[in-house]
Order: C-alpha cells, then structure tokens, then sequence
C-alpha cells in the first residue's frame, strides 16, 4: 500500500526574498523582482534585465571556505535546503539519517564557475585551474553540499530535465516516499545562470526577452510578451510520508496527490504546438483526481509566445469549457524564469495558495491575447478558498511535468 | 621576500575562517589547519602568484607543515636567484 506523502516545510532564495515569507509576501503583492544586469557588465548584451537574488551572503548558511568553494546556485540551494528543515522541525540524528534522502534539481549547475575556470584554461593554462572546478561545476553538487552540511546519508542525486528539473525533482522525491524508498525526501531546485555564457546562449536561442523596461519585460499571456526573463534562485521542500509526519508530530502544509511527466518528441527548444503532450503530463498528474476539485493552476507561463499559447490549448484539452473557470497564474511574471528552480517555488506557491487562500497575480497582463482566453488573475492577487493545484512545469528538450498538490484532510 | 608571510596569507586566502595566529611554522596543515588536499593545490596556486615560481603538484608531495612549504618556497627561490 502506498504512503500518503505530505509537505511538511519550505524554504526559498528569490529575486523576492531571502526566505519564504518574504517572496510570499511580494508575490501577492504583485510586486516584480526583475532589474537591469548588475551581476556582470552587459553592455555588449542585447538582453539587459534580469531577476537576481539581491543580499544573500553565503556566510550565512555556510561556513567562510566551503563557501569560497561552492558555486552560487549551491549555495542557494544549501541555503533554502536548511530553511527547509527548519520549517519542518526535523531533527537528522542516528535514528533518521539513512531514511532521508535528497534530491536537488539544477538546469545547468556550476555553469558559472566552469566559465570562469574555463578562462584561467585559456589564458594561464591547465596547471592554473583550481582544483574545485569539478565539485563546483557538477549539477549534483548542491544536494552534496546539503548532504555534508546536515549529516543526512539518504541517497543523494540530482536530476537534469531543464527547466521543468524543479518539479521532476519533486515529483521523483514523491514517488520515492510513496513507494517507500525514504522516509522522507528533501527536494528541490536551484539555478544561477546570470553570467555572460548563460545570458547570451539563452539569447542566442531567441528566448529571451529583449524589453528593457525590467518592471515590464515578463509579460506572461499578455499580446506584447517577447521571451523570458532570467532568474536564480533555490527552492526546497521536505516531503514526507504521512506517518512519518505523524510520528513526528509535524505541521502538515499540504499533501502531494499526483505527479505526471512527458516528452514532447518535438524540438530541442520548441514546445509542440497543441501542447498535446503537455496535457497528457496534466492528465497522469491527475490521475487519482477529479478534475473538479482543481481550483488553481499554476503555469509554467514563460512569457514566451511559444509556451504562454500551447500552454493555454494544454489546459483547454485537458479541462474542456472549465478551463475558463479556473483561476491561472504565473508567477514567472513577477520572479523571472528561476530556470530549474522554477518548478519548485512553483509548487511551493502552490503550497502558500492552499494554506493561505491567496492566488499571487499575472503581472504585467495588460493586452489581451486571442490565443491567451482564460483567467489568468491579471494583475492583482485574488481571495479563493483552493483545495487542488496543479503546477505546470515544462522544458527544453520537451519536458513536461506537473505535481498536483492538495490541502491536507485527515481522510 | 618573506616567505612565511607569503605562505601564511596565501592559507588565509584559501581558508578565509581561519584564525591567523595558529599558522606557525610547526602547524600541521591537514589537523591543525583543515588544509585538504584540494586545499592545498589551491594554497600553491595562490604561492605561484606572488612568486612567480612553478609548484607543481609533485614539489606538494610529503608537506605536511606550514615550515614545509616555507622551506619549499625558500629553496626553490634560492634556485631562482643562482
């Protein structure tokens, strides 16, 4: 028989706070994280807009050298992973640490120590480079360091499906606990990709957008949408069975009911126009649901033309004329795309808008699109008692993953 | 150049925690100093900076103290200079 798998705690690094609560509190505020490149000098650079996490001191939550040694996404991801735990109040002793496990998610991981190393290769030489280029490079680097940092000796991994690696991370976290490989799972996603490779390969590849107004340049569903914004970010979550929670006596936050991933077999950057299998991944997500109890959808919402219409003809196929009741936000409207962060704060938000009653907004939707019908709560937070979100995630690659989160009820 | 001055900055740099004054001459680099392995490689990147010298990995064979690489750097500048 299968576990039931609860959320017991969370934890964030945004471009809207260094913690949960704040990014929570910006988000329904409707106020945007996104400002000009102050990361690197982007002069030279088409795209001139970004959403950095501002004011985070690695120190913080690390110790002065492992800090010096551990690539910014790590960093955040050790940061919001510690957050996590302290939410849930558990405690990693002799009696726990081998039933826990860690699963952080990256898009690209230490990208950004491997370009600067790659730079001392070809200027100074291969005896210059520093002997941490490969820990900090690795993808799987931050769900180490959060491995080293709190003595958990679960199994250790990370997952890559690009930008939907955040919910993948979650979703295989889930399964792991309902199918009883742990008893509880800390997952999540993290990214920091604003450096000069990552900015010009993602605008190279024309997804970007080339607005300079920040405040205005994420634009999901709206007609004028012209590309993403770049984010960074780390978000996690422990999940656990519920009798482990339980015994433990947790607060219980939510309870996770489903998870469906795909693959479009489409192209390496494109989404497959009907957004068929998008919502084959929305269907296997709801597979043990009523569709009626979905009140919520959290979308992926690039801002890109591409994404915002196949997204919008995935819910309609899934949902039929209900789609237009259901509210929709992206929050990417507001945090940038936080890459393989995204589907986590997303399902995290997910999380907030159960146990608060709040659905954060769609800022910036001003003109409307005719390929862009639905209610995508424009510009201001809405009030709504939600008992089933979905949160859409999909990538490069043809990724598609969403997790369906539901308020927790005893039976 | 002073080389134990040298070496102790170039140890502060990899380790920034680290209090100055337990870099002494006699200090073991992995027990007293949590100097690592990969610490190390880091420590003689930052030595070759402000030397000028090569310190290649097999030179790092058998250092064990803060004197070993002060004996290192002295020697091998001594070289330099013949």
């Amino acid at each position: 028989m299968p576990d039931r798998v609860v959320v017991t705690g969370c934890g964030a690094i945004t471009p809207l706070g260094l913690n949960v609560e704040d990014t929570w509190r910006n988000l329904i505020a409707g106020t945007s994280g996104i400002g000009y490149i102050s990361l690197f000098d982007a002069t030279d650079y088409k795209v001139k807009v970004a959403a950095e996490v501002k004011n985070f001191n690695p120190v913080d939550y690390l110790d002065a050298t492992t800090a010096r040694y551990t690539d910014r996404f790590s960093q955040f991801a050790t940061a919001a992973g510690l957050q996590a735990i302290e939410a849930a109040n558990l405690r990693i002793d002799d009696d726990n640490r081998y039933d826990i496990g860690i699963l952080i998610s990256s898009g690209v991981g230490g990208l950004g120590s491997l370009s600067r190393q790659l730079e001392i290769l070809n200027t100074r030489g291969p005896s210059r480079v520093s002997p941490y280029l490969i820990p900090m490079m690795i993808a799987d680097g931050a769900s180490s360091q959060l491995s080293i940092r709190t003595g958990i000796r679960g199994q250790n991994l990370s997952l890559i499906s690009a930008c939907a690696s955040g919910a993948d991370a979650l979703g295989m976290a889930y399964r792991m606990v309902k199918y009883g490989e742990a008893r509880a799972m800390i997952a999540g996603g993290a990214d920091a990709a604003i450096i000069p490779i990552g900015i010009a390969g993602f605008s190279q590849a024309g997804a970007l957008s080339k607005n300079t107004n920040p405040e205005k340049a994420s634009r999901p569903f709206d007609a004028e949408r012209n590309g993403f914004v770049v984010g960074e970010g780390a978000a996690v979550l422990v999940l656990e069975s519920l009798d482990y929670a339980r015994s433990r006596g947790a607060d219980i936050l939510a309870e996770i009911v489903g998870y469906g991933a795909t693959s479009d077999a489409f192209h390496v950057t494109q989404p497959l126009e009907s957004g068929e299998a998008a919502a084959k991944a929305i269907e296997f997500a709801l597979a043990d649901l009523n569709h009626d109890e979905v009140d919520y959808i959290n979308a992926h919402g690039t801002s890109t033309q591409l994404n915002d219409a196949s997204e919008t003809k995935a819910i309609k196929k899934v949902f039929g004329s209900k789609a237009y009741e259901i509210p929709i936000s992206s929050i990417k409207s507001m945090l940038g795309h936080l890459m393989g962060a995204a589907g986590a704060i997303e399902a995290l938000v997910c999380c907030k808008v159960i146990s608060e009653g709040i659905i954060p907004p769609t800022i910036n939707l001003e003109h409307p699109d005719p390929d862009c019908d639905l209610d995508y709560v424009p510009n201001k937070a809405r009030t709504k008692n939600v008992r089933t979100a979905i949160s859409n995630s999909f990538g490069f690659g043809g990724h598609n993953s969403v997790i369906a989160i539901r308020k927790y009820s005893e039976n | 150049m002073d080389a134990f001055e040298e070496v102790k900055k170039a140890i502060c740099k990899v380790q920034p925690g680290l209090e100055e004054s337990k870099i002494v001459p006699g200090a073991l680099l992995k027990e007293d100093l949590d100097i690592d392995s990969l610490d190390m490689v880091e420590v003689a990147l930052a030595l070759e900076d402000v030397t000028g010298l090569s310190l290649p990995e097999e030179d790092l064979d058998g250092i064990t103290t803060v004197g070993n690489i002060v004996s290192l750097i002295e020697s091998k500048l001594k070289g330099k200079d013949a």
